[in-house]
């Protein structure tokens, strides 16, 4: 009994892309660690999780994009713009109190942001890439022109929050020290928000059902417009908390840092199985993603591989991951085919 | 037949209608009317400026680079995808031309020098074949979704690009091809644009006359029909990728030849800008519609608001990228609302 | 049972300046089975979604169970005990089936919270309304079509529905899976609940109705008992035209053998032999998914066959692609009309010149203008394309006139073998009545002709000879002297 049981979940795991993703991470890990003998030392895996912290943040916002409507193209930015605007904030009132009121600020932009996003994509069905693409270029253009934002150091009380760590640890065998910033607490605890709402509210189940088939959502009462707008409004908001987490662990604000983050981000998503279409996916899968990217980035010199590799490695990653999950989804019509009839069209 | 009687009169009817129902014209028409009005207006208020040889030298050279990534672009459109990877199919083909010319075409002289360059253009050119072609495989034969595998092959051909180059800058060309980026014809045109306007004349005819250029719209609104009609999908999305590289190839050449070097990530915002022109131009992004020539007017456009912004020197260069945002999503919505329109005439008119 | 569970009076709804309902009355009595038929573009899913409140009428009453309203809204709708299953049965493929069975339920009650627990109760309670066996925990996508229209059907019973509207419900269902369906709707009736069953097959009609209404040109035309309909009176009401369909003019000159299969195998279908001769009209007939459609779709390239070959007049041809087998002088009229055949929103002329584009183009590939407007103008008068203008989007145009402009694509290319998969599905009788003239008079000018239809009517009326497939193998062929309803219905 325990037998069947067993092999049928295993079967059932062998499915999902998940699974093939922490399959290659595992033989990646041990091949790095053959290589190098550094990967599995206790202060590679605390930079592993540090790097990962606003790559997790940001793959919650495509991850919800996928899942509702399509790409997002517009968290970087958003990410910038509010993130500046909430450091703006500390200086000009020259506020000093908890930090999750800088938080709270960019949120309140971020959100703004994300609005505009969502009335525009939610309220005419344009295509949501497009729609992001050209608020991206704006929020650029206001950040960059009306701002003139520039390299900023962060104000003392943020730059405080960004030294506390939860844990350091040290390599005995180099005497490498790393230690894991608070920030990556938030990304946790967004997490597991996500997925509280995700699985647990009815809207939640509403952001799959509009993915899954946006008519039938509208019969069964969903209102599809309001998830949309609230999928790409809350996306601001998250989006904002990134920025924040990534300029304290910078302790600079740099307002060109941000741009074209989102491509490695939106290959992790799509990494993890996130079917492009929408209403598949999980958040486990954004969490594998995200570390085989983060791996990726992180380990290149490690295993001697130069720098500037790095970007046709994540060009290649993007595209026999799109690949693949294209693939299988066609495999999945060509099963219920076999069931039924079969549509002569490839 | 008892039918064929009373639907005799349907043939003399349609020649009498044959100009009644033509949705692109209206489109143009807008597009003529935006360009004059800018142009009118920025003569009036920067005559100095604005009405100069040199602004218009300068015009012609800058809007040729992104004129006709958005035409490649555009191709893609009308297929039903996107081309995200134009622009950096035009860095990748500048760095490979330049780099073959600066290996093989500065250490020598005279007629073996222009052979060495000719061949280097033409690598160049191959370049963009071949990185459209890998484009339309990926899409045609894997069928990966046109947005993500272009926006995957972006990052390939940068990347490409960059193990090339090391991330640095090419530069140092030979003097001839050098030279080519600042010939002018008759005083008033570059070489450039004159390149230009003969690749928008041959697409525009190519695109809007030949059948290929029916299939390709008919493949746009209907990839399914289009194989049940007969017609091989997959030869026309790799040709219209292909089409699309080279063009965007012929784009990074002479943006080398102008500004007499390449880099791997140079023009990043031209890949939303391009996207703007062809939407402008009236190419629709869910496949199917639009004209080469509406492109081009687009272009125009847009190269004359970016000049005439250009003479108020308070206006930063990042506010433009504000400015092309809200355009492309203006010009979304105003489209949109166009086409709700015409949908509700053409219901009015077809229903007795 | 006299009591009108709905009643609704002098209707009117206009859609810009279209009168889409020009005063229609409808009464559905209680416990009845309604059916409800037209043909397309008649009003028939304008007044379901009058009465489903997904519309506002411009003038006119609603009355349900007593209750007057001068519009129904969806909640309000869903409160009066109103459902409706789709033709799509508005599945979410990605989602689990118990999420399927209980979004709607649990969204009229206005949750926020998710309680799995309540989920699978009310999952196992829609399910035991009608007996239905499935895994709760499967995905949508995973199951089969009958199955998904169940999910509908259970689903719809939740909220204690009193009136369950059913939109051409058998459109996608095998043989066996309409008889179970029919089952299913018996039982709700025995339950009390009122049905209004949407439907043009008249076969459906007379088997499980209790009374008809039809409409036409957004009026409704008659309603009176079953009992009192017949095929004749049927036809006439939904066209307002009286038909004789003409089996006389079969007798043609049938020549040589065009198309001969020798142990033609493929995915859905296997060791399939036929021979079509010249001036023949063959009928390929069958349950959905016995392969009649594979078939068609590995004659024309776009399933490649495992083994045996394929012949055209005599020599032996390999068919990898569509375009090859336009080469070879085989054309395809697909199943499904708008996703396989047309370009909605281009216009008609181009989506009839399509497969003559080579032929109306120089040797540089130039197409002549010229030649495509005449040979557009030239199909849409032969035909019969009701239209006023062929630079109009082909989505302008009624289902039949849209499958005459198919039709015209491929008569066009001039084929020596016509494969016509569903030739008149969804299309009104006035042009199935033409739509079948047209392939006769076809026929007897030599072209081979092959229909792969469920229709019996039209197969009888039409075909020389008839194919039947089960399970993807010929399990009888039937002559025309032995062609009637009834042997047919023995040997599907």
């Amino acid at each position: 009994m325990m037998n069947t049981l067993s092999s049928k979940t295993l079967k059932k795991l062998a499915t999902r892309p998940e699974f093939y993703v922490f399959i290659i991470i595992l033989l990646l890990s041990l091949f790095i660690q053959a290589k190098s003998g550094l990967f599995f030392s206790n202060n590679n895996i605390v930079d592993l999780l540090q790097s990962m912290t606003v790559p997790l943040i940001y793959a919650i916002c495509a991850y919800l994009g996928f899942i509702s409507t399509g790409p997002d193209v517009s968290f970087p930015l958003i990410a910038a713009l509010s993130g500046y605007l909430a450091t703006q904030f500390v200086f000009v009132t020259g506020f000093d109190g908890p930090i999750f009121v800088v938080f709270l600020v960019a949120i309140f932009f971020g959100l703004i942001m994300g609005a505009i996003n969502g009335f525009i994509i939610a309220n005419y069905n344009f295509p949501s890439l497009i729609v992001t693409l050209g608020t991206t270029s704006i929020f650029s253009g206001i950040l960059l022109g009306v701002f003139e934002a520039g390299r900023i150091k962060l104000p003392e009380s943020m730059i405080a929050f960004g030294n506390k760590s939860l844990f350091e640890v040290t390599n005995a065998g180099t005497g490498l020290g790393s230690s894991l910033p608070m920030t990556f607490l938030i990304a946790v605890s967004l997490y597991i928000l996500t997925y509280l709402f995700l699985n647990f509210t009815m809207a939640g189940r509403g952001v799959f059902a509009v993915g899954g088939d946006e008519t039938s959502a509208e019969r069964a009462g969903f209102n599809v417009k309001r998830i949309r707008f609230g999928v790409f409004t809350v996306n601001g908001g998250i989006a904002a908390i990134a920025g924040v987490c990534y300029s304290i662990e910078s302790t600079y604000f740099l307002p060109t840092e941000f741009a074209g983050k989102e491509m490695i981000v939106i290959a992790a998503v799509i990494l993890g199985g996130t079917r492009l279409l929408g209403g598949v996916g999980t958040l486990t899968g954004c969490v594998l993603g995200t570390l085989l990217l983060t791996i990726v980035t992180n380990s290149l010199i490690l295993i001697g591989v130069p720098i500037y590799w790095q970007k046709f490695i994540i060009g290649a990653i993007i595209i026999v991951g799109t690949a693949i999950s294209v693939i299988q989804i066609s495999d999945l019509k060509g099963f219920r085919r076999n069931k039924r009839r079969k549509v002569g069209v490839a | 037949m008892k039918t064929v009687a009373q639907t005799n009169e349907t043939a003399t009817l349609r020649n009498k209608s044959k100009f009644s129902f033509n949705k692109m014209d209206g489109n143009i028409l807008r597009l003529l009317i935006i360009m004059f009005t800018i142009f009118i207006v920025a003569s009036i208020t920067k005559p100095d400026t604005f009405l100069s040889l040199a602004n218009f030298l300068s015009m012609e050279k800058q809007l040729v680079e992104y004129g006709l990534m958005a035409i490649g672009v555009g191709i893609a459109m009308i297929a039903g995808g996107i081309d995200l990877s134009a622009v950096y199919i035009a860095n990748l083909s500048a760095i490979v031309a330049g780099l073959f010319m600066k290996t093989f075409a500065s250490a020598v002289t005279g007629t073996e020098q222009i052979l060495f360059i000719v061949l280097g253009i033409l690598l160049g050119l191959l370049t963009g074949v071949v990185c459209g072609l890998f484009n339309g495989f990926l899409i045609a034969k894997l069928r990966v979704p046109a947005m993500l595998a272009t926006l995957g092959t972006m990052q390939l051909y940068m990347g490409i690009a960059i193990i090339m180059t090391g991330g640095s800058i090419v530069s140092g060309l030979p003097q001839p091809f050098a030279q080519l980026g600042r010939t002018n014809v008759f005083q008033v045109f570059t070489l450039s644009f004159i390149v230009y306007l003969v690749i928008v004349a041959f697409f525009s005819y190519y695109i809007g006359k030949t059948k290929y250029g029916m299939k390709l719209y008919l493949l746009g609104t209907n990839e399914k029909a289009t194989k049940f009609a007969g017609i091989k999908n997959h030869k026309i999305i790799m040709r219209a990728y292909m089409l699309s590289g080279v063009i965007s190839a012929s784009a990074g050449l002479l943006s080398l030849a102008r500004i007499n070097s390449a880099k791997a990530d140079f023009g990043s915002s031209f890949v939303m800008l391009t996207i703007l022109i062809a939407v402008l131009g009236g190419i629709n992004p869910d496949g199917g519609k639009g004209k080469i020539y509406g492109i081009f007017l687009a272009t125009i456009i847009v190269q004359l608001m970016s000049s005439y912004l250009n003479m108020f020197p308070q206006i930063s260069n990042f506010y433009r990228d504000m400015i092309w945002g809200i355009a492309l999503i203006l010009v979304l919505i105003i489209n949109y609302v166009l086409n709700k329109k015409s949908e509700a005439k053409l219901m009015r008119l077809t229903s007795q | 049972m006299s009591e009108n569970l709905i009643s609704v009076k002098g209707i009117h709804k206009y859609f810009g300046g279209v009168h889409a309902l020009k005063g229609v009355d409808l009464q559905i009595k209680k416990g009845e089975v309604h059916c409800l038929a037209g043909e397309n573009g008649c009003g028939k899913s304008t007044i379901i979604k009058v009465i489903s409140g997904v519309h506002k009428p411009d003038g006119g009453d609603i009355e349900i169970d007593g209750q007057k309203y001068d519009y129904m809204t969806p909640t309000e709708s869903i409160k009066q005990g109103i459902q409706i299953i789709y033709q799509d049965f508005s599945v979410f493929p990605n989602l689990s089936v118990i999420e399927n069975l209980a979004f709607n339920k649990v969204l009229a009650n206005k949750k926020k919270f998710v309680s799995r627990k309540e989920f699978r109760r009310i999952a196992e309670e829609a399910i035991s309304k009608i007996d239905f066996d499935v895994d709760l925990d499967a995905l949508v996508e995973t199951l089969p079509v009958a199955d998904k229209q169940l999910i509908a059907i259970s689903r719809a019973l939740l909220d204690n529905a009193k009136l369950i509207i059913m939109d051409e419900p058998t459109t996608a269902l095998t043989k066996k899976e309409v008889k179970r369906m029919f089952e299913i709707i018996e039982r709700l009736k025995k339950e009390g609940v009122t049905i209004l069953f949407v439907s043009h097959k008249l076969e459906e009609v007379f088997e499980i109705c209790d009374s008809v209404t039809i409409f036409r040109n957004g009026k409704n035309v008659i309603s009176c008992p079953v009992s009192e309909m017949d095929e004749k009176k049927f036809s006439y009401h939904m066209t307002g035209r009286h038909f004789e369909e003409d089996a006389a003019p079969k007798t043609r000159n049938i020549g040589g053998t065009v198309l001969e299969t020798k142990q033609l195998s493929a995915q859905g279908f296997n060791d399939v032999n036929l021979q079509l001769r010249k001036g023949e009209i063959l009928g390929i007939t069958g349950q959905l998914g016995s392969g009649r459609t594979e078939l068609s779709l590995a004659l024309f390239g776009l399933l490649n066959p495992d083994k045996g070959e394929i012949k055209i007049e005599g020599k032996e041809v390999k068919i990898p692609n569509p375009a090859k087998a336009q080469e070879l002088g085989i054309a395809l009229v697909p199943e499904d009309r708008l996703t396989e055949g047309l370009f909605l929103p281009q216009s008609i002329k181009r989506n009839i010149v399509i497969t003559r584009i080579d032929e109306l183009s120089n040797k540089l590939g130039i197409v002549n203008t010229n030649s495509i407007d005449d040979e557009s103008a030239k199909w849409v008068r032969d035909i019969g394309v009701a239209t006023k203008n062929d630079e109009f989007p082909v989505s302008t145009l009624s289902g039949g006139n849209q499958q005459k402009v198919l039709l015209a694509r491929w008569i066009a290319s001039e084929p020596k073998v016509l494969i016509l998969n569903g030739p008149t599905v969804g299309v009104d009788i006035g042009a199935k009545h033409d739509i079948h003239n047209l392939l006769r008079d076809l026929a007897s000018k030599g072209m081979g002709i092959i229909i792969v239809s469920d229709d019996v009517s039209e197969i009888i009326n039409t075909c020389d000879r008839v194919i039947v497939m089960q399970k993807g193998q010929i399990t009888a062929e039937v002559k025309e002297a032995d062609l009637n309803a009834k042997t047919l219905a023995n040997y599907i």
